[in-house]
């Protein structure tokens, strides 16, 4: 056990990171449906035996929070796809840092433990324990960042132009400049806070006793500061939970649309955009925290600016899904699903980047129905499409598609009804109880209507279809592997090129493999072409450039990028 | 919907190939990694030996990046801190400004053992990092005596927001130089016929981070300064 801990592979590493966050994100939902059945009979006391405290509640929250957002979002789509596919993406053999992977990701699952024990401390030693292991997992992102940074600048192989990258690498390399930047910053905001509850110092709060007075008095905090070195750090973050998710999606819906990704280099400047801007929004987080009265404009602007780089990316996917003759694989399903979710959850946004709104929504339901459509649910959604899309490459075998496609249309439908209804309570509950306090929230939402009762019974649907992609993924482990499908989906980039897994070899210098690319990494031929069979040629195949694929409702489609 | 259509003629051109791999042509005095565009349509393989040595310097500089976001977040903090009420300025301990010049001195016995190696010196590069270790080292010391002097003065960690930065702002950055030490003694002592990266590439990277410690250290002094 100890040897397989100390396995640096690239691959082990990286399926190391999805496990533990399919162990988390059981878990979270287990909290999710703790959370809304407590809120349904509040007079019921699951969490603690003396009774439901705020404590415990917002214990519970936070936890589901960390799990999540932490490891769930910013692990799986980057340091779990990622770390097994971006080497091989580029054509290289491993990682540039295997130790410094295999380092990270123990790191992480130690930070996890830190986090959940958290859960079963006194509130006030518990937050503690809390940050600290919120710190650690900063330091964990930060090197899996540099990490990815350096394999993608200096192991790409020959011929893995810029251009010719994926556009899932692409995807990864930006989010990793992003958490290498803004894991920094949380570092150091957490080393503030730790300080302040471990050594008395008074980064966040006033200085009483240097006045004369005692700790108890009235004097302010300085709340706004921690709120903003927070969301300095937690605004970018979201980001970073969903640059990966629009590489996986813009890459799968080329592949199953067997067209290149429409406006190519347009998407690689959208992600940089979305990655820029999201660096520069924190504010938005902050209306009601006291800030210079000019400066909601900027952030307003500046927010509502992210439509910019969104509609480029949402232009692609519809661009290259027109008039395609697309497979509806269980991936390409959850992909589109994605793009259902981004749009339903984003327009919310455009709200919420108004200040004046913003400053109402603060803290209720509309704001939660936000961030888990176009967060949690669509990151989910570009997870499990990434999964289905890849478990033939990780395991030799593929997830059954009927299973798929019931388990895709239970969870489409269940978190829909979940997450929609939840602009509309966050509206009503704004009218209904201005004061953002739990006592009047559970007053509101314990005899509350229907749609409070379809928001839990879609939370139970939904939990519950998940048993069947736990089913789906332990019968298809258990099944044996399928040798002589290498490629099921006919894709073009490396991870699935025979000539790609035979060139590469793994020795301890780990340098760029001998493989040489030839062309960009979306090219499909048109219908009346065909290269040994297959309706698409592989990056690293010497073959000559083909014709331009077919008319688009746009005009004449792109070229293929192999000349680029 | 507008109709596909369908290609009568298949026109193949032969497309040039070997565009450029991932890394930068090579320059005129180092072989530096494989794959440029040098005019020729054959591709070039990398040089095993070369292209894994460009990796150290590109994440020194990544990791100075990311070093150098964390203390800008401390300086955002102490620069909003100090508008409060409670902030009381108190005299920086003498002993920095010593070792501010130590720290400086150190850099530049850093540049003339790199210059000694360069010149295939390896005695003249030994004594100069040695040089650069113990100066290190004493700024250590000296960071370690400048805190008991302002024990002594009644400035703890918790006693007011100005003192608890300055022992942030200067606890960071030792815990910073502790890892350029352990830089120094790693290229020191280690054998470098056995490992991947060569001592050249070892003591630049090494040099990076060390000036960089330095700079910081500069710009921290001066923040508190003028602040604390």
């Amino acid at each position: 056990m100890l040897q397989s801990s100390l396995r640096t592979s690239h691959k082990v590493v990286g399926l190391r990171y999805l496990w533990l966050a399919l162990v988390s994100v059981f878990l979270g939902m287990i909290m999710s449906l703790i959370m809304r059945i407590q809120l349904m009979w509040p007079a019921v006391h699951f969490i603690s035996g003396s009774g439901v405290s705020p404590a415990s509640y917002s214990a519970l929250t936070l936890l589901h929070g960390s799990l999540m957002v932490f490891v769930v979002l910013s692990c799986a789509p980057q340091a779990g796809f990622g770390g097994y596919f971006l080497p091989t993406q580029i054509g290289a053999s491993e990682m540039a840092y295997p130790n410094l992977s295999r380092i990270a990701f123990w790191i992480t699952v130690a930070s996890v433990f830190g986090m959940v024990a958290a859960f079963f401390f006194e509130p006030q030693s518990g937050l503690t324990l809390w940050v600290a292991g919120v710190a650690v997992f900063c330091v964990a992102a930060v090197l899996n960042a540099l990490n990815f940074m350096v394999t993608t600048i200096d192991l790409r192989a020959q011929g893995m132009t810029l251009p010719r990258m994926p556009i899932t690498v692409w995807a990864w390399f930006i989010n990793a400049i992003l958490s290498l930047l803004i894991f920094s910053i949380l570092v150091a905001t957490c080393v503030l806070l730790l300080s302040d509850r471990i050594a008395a110092t008074h980064f966040f709060s006033a200085a009483a006793l240097s006045l004369g007075v005692p700790a108890s008095s009235a004097i302010p905090a300085f709340p706004a500061s921690w709120q903003r070195l927070f969301w300095f750090f937690a605004e970018a973050q979201v980001y970073i939970a969903v640059l990966p998710c629009f590489g996986i999606i813009t890459h799968l819906l080329a592949t199953f649309s067997r067209r290149p990704v429409f406006a190519h280099r347009a998407v690689v400047l959208a992600l940089c955009a979305v990655g820029l801007l999201g660096f520069c929004i924190w504010g938005e987080h902050t209306f009601a925290a006291g800030m210079d009265p000019n400066s909601p404009l900027v952030f307003s602007l500046l927010a509502s600016s992210l439509g910019i780089p969104a509609s480029i990316l949402l232009v692609s996917w519809f661009g290259t899904l027109w008039n395609a003759n697309a497979k509806f694989s269980t991936a390409m399903l959850f992909a589109l699903g994605f793009v259902s979710l981004f749009v339903s959850g984003g327009l919310s946004g455009l709200f919420l980047s108004a200040a004046q709104f913003r400053r109402a929504a603060q803290g209720d339901d509309f704001v939660t129905g936000h961030y888990h459509l176009v967060m949690g649910v669509a990151a989910t959604f570009a997870m499990l499409a990434a999964l289905f899309f890849w478990f033939p490459k990780m395991f030799g075998r593929a997830l059954d598609e009927r299973l798929g496609k019931l388990h895709f249309w239970l969870t489409f439908v269940g978190v829909y009804c979940l997450f929609m209804p939840m602009h509309w309570l966050g509206l009503i509950s704004r009218l209904r109880h201005p004061a953002n306090d739990l006592t009047a929230i559970f007053a509101t939402h314990s005899p509350y209507g229907s749609l409070q009762t379809l928001v839990t019974f879609a939370t139970v649907v939904t939990v519950a279809a998940q048993g069947i992609f736990v089913l789906n993924v332990a019968m298809s482990l258990v099944r044996t592997p399928q040798a002589s499908r290498r490629n099921p989906w006919g894709a073009t980039t490396l991870e699935w090129s025979s000539m790609a897994a035979a060139s590469q070899v793994s020795h301890r210098s780990h340098i760029t493999s001998h493989l040489v690319i030839h062309r960009g990494p979306y090219e499909f031929l048109p219908p009346n072409l065909r290269f040994g069979g297959d309706d698409f040629v592989p990056q690293d195949s010497p073959t000559p450039a083909l014709p331009p694929t077919r008319p688009t409702a746009f005009g004449p489609g792109p070229e293929p990028l192999g000349s680029t | 919907m507008p109709a596909t259509n369908v290609l009568d003629e298949v026109e193949i051109v032969i497309d040039d190939i070997g565009r450029g791999g991932g890394n930068k042509p090579p320059s005129h005095d180092d072989h530096r990694g494989g794959g440029g565009d040098d005019g020729s349509h054959r591709p070039r393989r990398p040089n095993p030996a070369q292209s894994g040595q460009k990796k150290y310097q590109t994440a020194i500089l990544l990791g100075m990046v990311s070093i150098f976001m964390f203390f800008m977040a401390l300086s955002a903090a102490f620069l909003v801190r100090k508008t409060g009420k409670d902030w009381i300025q108190f005299r920086l301990p003498g002993i920095l400004w010593l070792n501010t010049v130590v720290l400086l001195t150190s850099s530049l016995t850093m540049d003339l053992s790199r210059r000694r190696l360069a010149l295939g010196d390896m005695v003249g590069f030994k004594s100069m990092w040695r040089a650069t270790t113990a100066l290190g080292l004493a700024f250590l010391a000296g960071q370690f005596v400048a805190w008991r002097e302002l024990v002594a003065r009644g400035y703890y960690v918790g006693s007011n927001p100005s003192s608890s930065f300055f022992y942030v702002f200067t606890v960071a950055h030792a815990v910073h130089l502790v890892g350029g030490i352990g830089a120094l003694l790693y290229v020191l002592f280690r054998n470098f016929n056995k490992t991947r990266v060569s001592l050249s590439v070892a003591s630049e990277i090494t040099s990076y981070f060390w000036h960089f410690m330095d700079g910081l250290w500069l710009f921290l002094l001066a923040l508190l300064y003028f602040g604390a």
